[in-house]
């Protein structure tokens, strides 16, 4: 009696496809994926990407040039070169970890054994790499100048180009908060735009079809409300985030509230784009929870997208999270001009722009087919 | 008021609809009869618009659907088979979503709601949720929101599908009140009795094509076998039944205790009466109508429910 029993549930269950891709490819996808972000997996056939450091070389003598190329020629980090205004911008943009920086006189301190002009100016932001990149600098400083004086202590004096101030926030707290708000929302979102599916199976959408409503008006109408409820998900997160740990989301509120609004955008053309590729609530189900997971993984929702190898980070950036993410970090840790969030802002909007696009054609074909 | 000439539609490899031809009069209920999958419901979502024909053409007081679906939507009234309503809002709150959308002014919306409410019997429970209703309720609220634009014809997919008999009677006289008004209906259903009850003309279609169409009394002329009148008696002699043949003026098939006369209800009296006379105790009487599930057998070879 069991065994037919048993036979009879495992025949139901491997007949359910969405419960077959969450059972099994699902945690194959993730454990690929953490398996690259936290690495042990490429090291076996070639050596990790070195991180690049951009280096300023103020002093600009033999001692300083041949410094340089020989911690250059170290494995795991490659140095830039780089003029000290650029190398500045590009640190506190978020676009390199540190910059290396050899003031005049260096050459002359390192005869004399004087203390090291030189110093590493780093984003905190990105503070696993960066700690790499102080202990392999430092160990490379004593190393090739003890070699001119065993007796040297070397010292790199380092220094946060962004300041963690009152009026700022912990990176790690803008992490948690805007990677899971993004991706919360990427949820929510599918769900409504499942009421789609629930109004074909009930039939209230074939009435609405007869009735004189464009089948464009239904998806845009699905997608204003999907948009209103991003809007107010966020907003009630980040608020939820000021009041108990502070996030200090009134430091550039206008910066915020547009950022909030293109992220809605995109996840809600998202939103309609899945339920349009799809003609049941179970592919809905099962494909919704593969993609956002996906999504969230790789475009640094569960995970800082710094700790990711280089070639997941190039991947990152097809995903609504990372350039949300980016925003976020760019008004709360950053703290950039509006006019420096814009881009990230313009590509969640042209992101939102092309799944509506696709939804639209997909809609007609998926959705409103009878028959 | 509608016409559909040379009507085809295929889904894939299955031809749900070949080549059909109709015509609707102005204020008519137009039945629609066949057994499930004869291409009914595919017929009225081409009326509807909600699906285009692959051949043929419908038009709607003289207006094509394939070429003008805004002006026939404004037209048309659709009930489908299914209950097409928001569970989660109240009738009144459904009605009010329907109506608007047809750009109904609120306050003339609002009168239309309370009329049409009163017409189905529900206005007392206006503020209820759709969801708390019976399933007879629901189909009722469900014709009455294809109701708010005050269409010219009214199409019916199988509207009392899975409801009690005094809901669906309920449903009858809201249709018959609506006919009385002027408005044209256009009704499918697999049940013959609704057909029978309710249609001025029928077009019973099956696989896809309309296999007869007419009043009722033209498609009973299809059939060869007449209606008859089958009575048992408790005992029928020889004798007895020459009594019988002398005094009735038909022609009369006897087995054992049973005669089986040829004839409509009409007669049923005179044998009655003359049964008496040669004190016959009848035992049972048996009408065999002809109806449109005899037609339909005649027709096809097959049940109208098969």
């Amino acid at each position: 009696m069991i065994l037919t029993l048993l036979k009879k549930d495992l025949r139901l269950y491997f007949s359910d496809k969405k419960g077959i891709l969450i059972t099994f490819l699902l945690p194959i996808i993730m454990i690929t994926l953490f398996a690259f972000a936290f690495g042990g997996v490429a090291k076996k056939k070639s050596a990790p990407k070195p991180l690049g450091v951009l280096v300023v070389d103020k002093d600009s003598t033999t001692t300083s040039q041949e410094l340089i190329t020989k911690l250059d020629a170290m494995p795991t980090i490659r140095l830039i070169p780089s003029q000290e205004q650029e190398a500045l911008d590009l640190v506190k943009k978020g676009k390199n970890v540190g910059a290396l920086v050899f003031e005049k006189g260096f050459s002359e301190a390192v005869t004399k054994g004087k203390s090291l002009p030189v110093e590493l100016k780093y984003d905190a932001a990105r503070d696993l790499q960066m700690r790499i990149v102080l202990s392999v600098l430092t160990e490379g400083l004593k190393y090739h100048l003890g070699k001119v004086d065993p007796t040297n202590t070397v010292q790199l004096k380092t220094t946060s180009l962004i300041k963690e101030s009152t009026t700022k926030a912990h990176p790690g707290l803008v992490q948690a908060v805007g990677g899971t708000a993004i991706m919360m929302l990427l949820f929510s979102i599918a769900a409504i735009g499942g009421g789609m599916l629930d109004e074909k199976e009930a039939g209230t959408l074939n009435r609405l079809l007869i009735a004189p409503v464009k089948p464009l008006h239904i998806l845009l109408s699905k997608m204003g409300t999907a948009m209103v409820v991003s809007i107010l998900q966020l907003t009630t997160m980040f608020v939820f985030a000021w009041l108990a740990f502070g996030l200090p989301i009134f430091m550039d509120t206008l910066s915020l509230l547009l950022l909030i609004l293109c992220i809605s955008f995109a996840v809600s053309s998202f939103g309609v784009l899945l339920v349009s590729t799809v003609k049941t609530r179970q592919q809905l189900q099962g494909m919704s929870t593969i993609i956002i997971i996906l999504m969230s993984a790789i475009g640094g929702s569960m995970i800082p997208i710094t700790m990711m190898p280089s070639f997941m980070q190039k991947v990152a950036v097809i995903s609504v999270n990372y350039w949300g993410m980016e925003g976020f970090f760019d008004i709360f840790w950053r703290q950039l001009p509006l006019i420096n969030i814009l881009p990230k802002m313009g590509i969640l909007l042209a992101i939102g722009l092309g799944m509506t696009l696709g939804s639209t054609m997909l809609f007609k074909k998926n959705i409103i087919a009878i028959g | 008021m509608i016409q559909v000439q040379n009507l085809s539609k295929s889904f894939q490899n299955i031809q749900a609809v070949n080549d059909i031809s109709f015509t609707i009069n102005k204020g008519e209920i137009f039945g629609f009869l066949g057994p499930n999958g004869a291409g009914k419901s595919t017929t009225l979502h081409m009326m509807s618009t909600i699906i285009k024909s692959d051949e043929g053409s419908i038009y709607i007081d003289g207006i094509a659907t394939n070429d003008h679906p805004s002006a026939c939507k404004q037209l048309i009234g659709v009930v489908p088979q299914e209950i097409s309503l928001y569970e989660e809002l109240s009738a009144y709150q459904n009605l009010m979503f329907w109506g608007n959308l047809y750009g109904i002014q609120k306050d003339v919306l609002k009168e239309r709601i309370h009329t049409t409410l009163e017409l189905i019997g529900l206005l007392d429970r206006k503020k209820d949720l759709i969801k708390t209703y019976s399933g007879g309720m629901k189909r009722r609220i469900n014709i009455a929101a294809a109701l708010l634009h005050q269409p010219k014809v009214l199409f019916m997919d199988e509207p009392t599908v899975g409801i009690d008999p005094q809901s669906r009677n309920h449903i009858f006289e809201v249709i018959e009140t609506l006919n009385e008004q002027g408005m044209t209906i256009v009704y499918t259903t697999h049940y013959m009795e609704e057909v029978e009850r309710l249609c001025d003309r029928i077009a019973i279609i099956d696989s896809g094509k309309i296999i007869a169409q007419g009043t009722q009394t033209e498609l009973k002329e299809l059939v060869p076998t007449k209606e008859s009148i089958q009575l048992e008696y408790s005992l029928l002699s020889e004798n007895n039944l020459q009594e019988l043949q002398k005094l009735l003026p038909y022609s009369i098939n006897a087995d054992k205790n049973k005669i089986c006369i040829e004839g409509s209800v009409q007669e049923l009296s005179n044998v009655i009466t003359v049964s008496n006379e040669l004190q016959l105790s009848i035992k049972d009487i048996q009408l065999n109508k002809v109806n449109l599930e005899a037609i339909f057998l005649h027709l096809t070879g097959k049940q109208l429910r098969d």
